[in-house]
């Protein structure tokens, strides 16, 4: 057996390009989270408060879709080939979406750096859920729909490995890394519609001026039918790799194969009919339809706790191996000298403690304590911020140097820096959260409220701010040591003696999974008619209310007069003045 | 890197397994997670003043 590089040395290099994006952009996100969190915090101050929202987005664009994004094409590349043992039909086509991507982001990540000058008109200070009424400018809507388009390619790709596989194995199970590929884009594509409707049919006619106004409820309403399921958008890959590395970095094997196709199929089903649990407290939604969200919501913990058993059962599994006795010294068995390893399991810790933060989220009363609180971003850097972002730097150790061919460049600095972020989000989110119940507000520049005091019980709100600054400055020098280690990595010596690129055969097999979990037609149908159920009566409910195209308001910022830059103004004129000397010449001959 | 086969002690299969650890450590966190949702509930949600939600 030999290293990812020599298996599939074409396909390494579209995996290392889509890694090295992903790291670029989360190297821009933390510099900006730094400048956030040390402004919110009053520590140092470099922006006016104004430009505090243009910071916000771009740290929360930068890290929640092209880190996270760019990162799990390039693992998912590698889990297709590497399960289905052939490269991909045609490498032309791969770095087709690769460039439509990376074209989309640079689109949508110029129109919101614009926003730091005023030398032009662009920006897009509309924060990640780029809610109506506020505008961006129409190239930020246009990246995105491009990103978006070059990851449905992306799909389109493995679905294209996996039938040429399959016309070839007709008799075999689908491989659990390309049933967990699968599974995610196709709950990816149902997820994407909403997103995909909000920005094409809605906000980007209306950033060129094309249609006045816009129905906010709805256009959130579409945002949040894709905003939840792209939350597991970023962690089904990293449950991927708790799944299958963590269990071979432990020195063991996967407990089930069965159970981890059965989390996939409950994701692929149930990650989507729960978006309007984010607007609990919006107006124009009904309680009932809340409440269904809430019941779906209840049952989406499931997979994960199914997760928590099966992928600590595969680390004990590999303890034991290792020499590991008792209810808990086999801990004490594991690698953790080993950063991937170690980074996993704290990233798998943290979000044990995310798990809890969820469910006071989604419960619909005791929502109300912690909605739009300091408490949701503790929440969600729980969540993407460290179980995904952690996890997805912590194999960066196994992938580059697969995938480069190179030596790791420090194995030490590497344990460092996983430890040193685990460390960080300690203190950031647990003060956050704190924060939170306090009743600090989120996305707000400066909470100070002149003449106001928050009450504290434990503590006071000088120490909270401490903690988050401390935090945000060791999470920034986290990622420093990151991006450091991985840059000398890519330049690092040829290493001959890179590990086999191998995954372990699980404790129980595939042949243990009853067939109707491979049949991914009937999942899909069943995920499509509950989506249908959870929105089709909201959606219709709100259109009714409001109207498709809202009861009137205006946009903020107005980027009316920019349609210009695309010509539509142009037309407009061209065309008027078409239509008078069409009037005078007929004046003339009457 | 990788873990080394070499490392390992001994090989378990599947019956001889017997995660007891994983029930432990499950156990303990279900414990927190009842343990700190009954403190959200009743001492910071019910506990704090009037929300939206009393005052309606």
């Amino acid at each position: 057996m030999s290293a990812y590089i020599d298996q599939f040395p074409e396909e390494a290099k579209v995996i290392r390009s889509a890694f090295y994006a992903s790291f670029f952009a989360l190297a821009l996100g933390a510099a900006f989270g730094l400048i956030q969190t040390l402004h919110r915090t009053d520590f140092v101050r470099i922006i006016p408060a104004e430009m505090y929202y243009t910071v916000l987005t771009a740290h929360g664009v930068l890290m929640v879709v092209t880190f996270t994004i760019f990162f799990l094409v390039a693992i998912f590349t590698w889990a297709v080939t590497t399960s289905l043992d052939r490269g991909v039909e045609d490498i032309r086509f791969t770095w087709s979406w690769y460039g439509l991507m990376t074209l989309g982001t640079a689109f949508a990540a110029i129109a919101i750096l614009a926003g730091f000058t005023d030398r032009t008109e662009i920006s897009a200070d509309v924060l990640f859920t780029f809610y109506a009424p506020l505008q961006a400018h129409p190239m930020f809507y246009v990246g995105l729909v491009l990103f978006v388009i070059g990851t449905w390619l992306a799909g389109a790709d493995w679905f294209r490995s996996w039938w040429a596989w399959k016309q070839e194995n007709p008799d075999k199970r689908i491989p659990l890394p390309t049933f967990m590929v699968l599974t995610t884009m196709i709950m990816w594509y149902l997820a994407t519609l909403g997103v995909a409707t909000s920005i094409i049919a809605f906000l980007l006619p209306w950033s060129l001026g094309l249609i006045d106004t816009v129905n906010p409820t709805l256009t959130r309403t579409l945002f949040w039918f894709w905003g939840h399921p792209v939350v597991y958008f970023w962690l089904m890959p990293a449950y991927m790799m708790w799944y299958i590395m963590l269990p071979k970095f432990s020195g063991g094997r996967l407990f089930s194969d069965p159970l981890a196709r059965v989390v996939f199929v409950l994701f692929l089903l149930l990650s989507t009919p729960v978006g309007i649990h984010h607007q609990y407290l919006d107006p124009g939604i009904a309680e009932g339809f809340k409440f269904i969200a809430m019941t779906n919501t209840m049952f989406l913990l499931l997979p994960s706790l199914l997760t928590a058993f099966t992928v600590v059962a595969s680390m004990e599994h590999g303890a034991r191996q290792r020499g590991g006795e008792g209810y808990f010294g086999w801990l004490g068995a594991l690698p953790w000298r080993d950063p991937v390893f170690t980074g996993m399991a704290l990233a798998g810790l943290m979000f044990a403690a995310g798990g809890f933060s969820g469910m006071i989220n989604a419960g619909m009363n005791i929502n109300y304590l912690v909605h739009n609180s300091l408490w949701v971003p503790g929440h969600f850097h729980l969540t993407v911020g460290t179980a995904v972002a952690l996890t997805f730097m912590a194999v960066s150790y196994y992938f580059i140097p697969q995938v480069t061919g190179r030596r790791l460049a420090s194995k030490q600095i590497a344990l460092v820096q996983v430890v040193m972020w685990f460390v960080g989000m300690t203190f950031m989110s647990n003060a956050m959260h704190r924060g939170g119940l306090l009743g600090m507000p989120r996305r707000t520049a400066e909470p100070e409220y002149a003449g106001f005091q928050f009450e504290t019980a434990i503590g006071t709100v000088g120490e909270l701010n401490a903690q988050i600054a401390l935090g945000g400055v060791l999470l920034t020098l986290s990622t420093l040591l990151f991006i450091v280690n991985m840059s000398i990595t890519a330049l690092n010596d040829r290493d001959d003696d890179l590990p086999s690129n191998t995954i372990p055969e699980p404790l129980s097999g595939p042949n243990e999974a009853p067939l109707v979990l491979d049949n991914l037609k009937l999942w899909t149908a069943i995920a499509v008619v509950l989506v249908i159920f959870a929105y089709s009566l909201p959606l219709a409910s709100i259109v009714e209310r409001g109207g498709l195209f809202g009861p009137g308001g205006d946009a903020f910022p107005m980027f009316l007069e920019l349609a210009d830059s695309f010509g539509f103004a142009l037309v407009g004129e061209t065309l008027s003045a078409m239509v008078s000397s069409l009037l005078e010449t007929l004046r003339t001959v009457v | 890197m990788s873990s080394d086969a070499d490392a390992l002690e001994r090989h378990i299969g599947h019956d001889e397994f017997d995660p007891v650890g994983t029930l432990a450590l499950i156990g303990i966190y279900f414990l927190i997670l009842l343990l700190m949702w009954l403190f959200m509930y009743f001492v910071e949600f019910l506990g704090n003043d009037l929300t939206v939600v009393g005052m309606i």
